[in-house]
This record gives C-alpha cells, structure tokens and sequence, in this order.
C-alpha cells in the first residue's frame, strides 16, 4: 500500500468526520475567544503595550487550544475502537500517524484562522505575512509531537492529566522561536530570519523524529 | 547485612568524606567566600543526573529493540535516581545564586534547560504510574525518555541563542586551582558511585515489584534451562 495514499485516506477520514459532526472547531474557535477575553481582563492592554503583550497570549491560547485540539485526535478511534481495526490493516502505523498528525495541523490552521485574525481585532497588533508564517511553521512541529503524545496516551488512565505533562515539555523550543519571530514581526527588538530558521530546523528534526518514534507507539 | 546495604553505607560515607573535603580541604574562593562550595556538589549532582537520564536512553533503546525487561529497570530506576539528582541540582544552584546573582531564578540557559529536564522525567515517572503495568507502560516510557533527553540539548540551545548568564565551563578552561580541582574530581567521583548504588538499589525494588505484578520475562522458558547431559 502506497504510505502517501493511506496518510491522505487517514486525514480524509478526520476531517469529514469533523465535518459531519462539527464538533471540534466551533467549541476551539470559543475558547480561543475566551482566551483572548482573558487576556484583556488580566493585562491593561493599550495602543503602546499591545506590540509587547500580544505574542504571549496568542501562544498561550494557541498552546491550550492545541492540547484541547490533540487531547480529542484520538477520542473517536477510542470511543469506536476503530484504530485496532485501522492497525490490524496492512497499512503502515508510521502512515497512519502521519495521516492523522495532517488532520490535527488542518484543524488548528483554522483555529488560527480564527486567532489571528481575532487578535488583531482586539489588540490592534498589524496581521502581516510574517507573523502568519512564524505561527505556521510552529504548527507543523507542534502537531507532530502533539499527535505522537496523543497516540502514547490515548490508552493510559488519566491521559487528560498526562498529554499537557508530556507535550508542553517539549512544545517549549517552538514557542522560544516561534515566540521571538512573532515579536520581532509585531516590531520588538529581535533577529525575525534566525527565529525562522530555527524553526524550520526544529520541524525537520521533530518531524523525523516522531515518524521514527510513531512505530513503537501504534504498533500494540 | 544485605549485599545493597553494605554498598549503601559504603556510598554514603564516601559522600561524608567528600563533605568534609568540600569544607577542610577546599580553599574559600576570594570572591565569593563559602558560597563557592556549593559548586562542587552543584556541578556533582548535575553530572550524576545527565549519567542517569543517559541510563534511561539506553534502556528505552535497547528495550524498544528487545523488550529486555532488565533494560526497563534500569531505565525506571535511571529516572527516579536522576530526578533526584535533578533536584539536588536545582535546589543548590538557587541557593547560590540568590547571594551572587540577587536572584534565586534567572531564565538562563541552563537553568531553563535544567527545569525543562526536571519536568519530563517528573512526567515519565508520572507516566509509568498512570499506565497499565508491563508492556505498555514500558514501550511509551521509553519513548518519552528518548525524546525527552533529546529535547534537553534542543531547549539549551534555543535559549542560548536567546541570552545567556550562567558561569561558563570553569573546569574546562583550567580556571580552577589544583586543590578546587581535586576536591571537585573527589566529589564527582563519590557522587557518581552513590547514585550507581541508588540506581542498583532501584533495580532490585523494581525487580521485586515485577515479580509481585507478575511480570514475566517475554523470552522462552525453555531457551533458559540448561541442556541435560548424556550419560
């Protein structure tokens, strides 16, 4: 079986599902803007400081939108006890997982569809091409890594508790970047090209490494 | 006397000798004063904790290759030693830095790093408890310890790239004097045998609990008994 077939099959499968159900994006969509209410609650945000606040709260309600995103990637394979069935196929679990870590980055692309743009209504920080692609590239190692937690946890007690515990750890190198590109986009002090190229750096060596790790945790 | 209690109690008095070298031997640094012997432990216990994650790697390795249930131990004894060890650093290293930087906590490169790795063990452990014993809980375990001592150096470096404030490496850049130097080696040498033992006590409590869960060795039990002789 062609890997790149069943991949796409895989990100087809969760995505029409999401779309039948439309369940995940509305309720990310809200808690985004809850985020984003919090944080003007919690700060005095104004005109001058908005360039220096911004970037922390679109991190953080991006990084708790995607735990709640990936907590579910694998819920209705659990509830159904499907993703035996998808395993006991001939195609290949390193497939599977990617076909599922492509879902997981499509969905929270449209969370931050809603982000950004939400951000930039309600703190005035300009939404420029830079800014998009720093978050983007971000996305990409975030959701690997996301997704491989999600599998490793889908089965353990507790995985509610444990998915942050394990995914925030190593979230942390996308956010150091991905934090210095958004700032350094939205004109504080910053070097916005190295940023970008240490994240493109961290997506190459996340993406290898979780395919590589992404055999042992499906393969049961 | 068991064979692991006399390792014990032959760990910890090398520890008391290497205290009281810390504080006779050692001289008091011009600068700093009494504050300075904190490093030798400091950077002691930070080595012993790098030495036992590293433990934890291999064993995720080599169980992921085998499912080598002695490879496991090792590497959930290598965890818990480490995260103590971890601690030790932590702990110490704020205490010295609220006299000379004025803060306990600066997010510093190593420091970051340092509590980054503190809590990804602290979440494997957490892992090994939450999952069903066996093979589950050692296949994911494994896992997050290779990722996690590979995202120790990857933190290190963001944040370096970052800013930086800790002291470089004295030692290597032959900055020390020669009784610093010594009571250091002495130090690292006592603190690597006592969690050696840690770790070897953590192997026979884990090997003790694999036999109270019923954790059997996937081998063949026949592959084991030795061939009978022919007359």
């Amino acid at each position: 079986m062609n890997p790149l077939r069943v991949a796409l099959a895989v990100a087809r499968k969760d995505l029409r599902s999401e779309w039948r159900t439309r369940e995940m994006v509305p309720a990310l969509a809200q808690f985004i803007i809850l985020a984003l209410l919090i944080g003007n609650f919690g700060f005095q945000i104004d005109a001058r400081n908005a360039p220096s606040i911004a970037p922390g709260i679109l991190w953080l309600a991006l990084v708790f939108a995607g735990l709640v995103a990936f907590g579910r990637t694998f819920a209705a394979e659990r509830e159904q006890a499907s993703l035996e069935a998808m395993l006991m196929t001939p195609a290949s679990p390193v497939a599977i997982f990617a076909g599922k870590a492509l879902a997981a980055t499509l969905l929270l692309v449209v969370c931050e569809v809603v982000l950004l743009p939400a951000l930039t209504l309600f703190f005035g920080t300009p939404l420029s091409v830079e800014v998009v692609a720093a978050v983007l590239l971000a996305t990409v190692g975030m959701a690997a890594l996301g997704v491989l937690f999600a599998a490793i946890v889908a089965r353990v007690r507790a995985r509610e508790l444990l998915l942050p515990l394990l995914t925030l750890p190593l979230w942390i190198p996308f956010i150091i970047a991905g934090g210095q590109a958004v700032q350094s986009a939205m004109g504080l002090p910053g070097n916005y090209q190295e940023a970008i190229g240490l994240l493109l750096d961290f997506d190459i060596l996340f993406l290898v490494l979780t395919s590589l790790a992404a055999r042992f945790v499906l393969d049961e | 006397m068991s064979r692991h209690e006399r390792w014990a109690v032959a760990a910890v008095a090398l520890m008391l000798v290497a205290g009281a070298a810390i504080f006779l031997y050692a001289p008091t640094d011009y600068l700093q004063g009494s504050v300075q012997r904190i490093f030798y432990l400091h950077v002691s216990s930070a080595i012993a904790a790098y030495g036992c994650f590293a433990v934890v790697l291999v064993g995720g390795i080599i169980y992921l290759r085998n499912e080598s249930l002695v490879a496991d131990r090792f590497a959930r004894g290598g965890a818990l030693v480490g995260l103590v060890f971890t601690t030790v650093t932590l702990v110490m290293g704020m205490m010295w830095a609220k006299p000379i930087w004025g803060s306990y906590w600066t997010w510093d490169p190593r420091l970051t790093s340092t509590l980054v790795l503190w809590i990804i063990y602290a979440g494997y452990l957490l892992v090994r408890r939450l999952a069903d014993p066996g093979r589950q809980a050692a296949r994911i375990a494994a896992v997050v310890g290779i990722l996690g001592f590979i995202d120790v150096p990857v933190v290190h470096f963001s944040v370096t790239w970052w800013r930086s404030q800790h002291p470089g490496s004295i030692v290597e850049n032959d900055a020390l004097p020669p009784e610093m130097l010594a009571t250091f080696l002495f130090t690292l040498a006592c603190t690597l045998v006592l969690a050696a033992v840690m770790i070897a006590i953590r192997y026979r409590i884990e090997t003790l609990t694999d036999e109270r869960m019923h954790v059997a060795e996937p081998v063949k039990m026949i592959a084991t008994r030795e061939p009978e002789p022919v007359p």
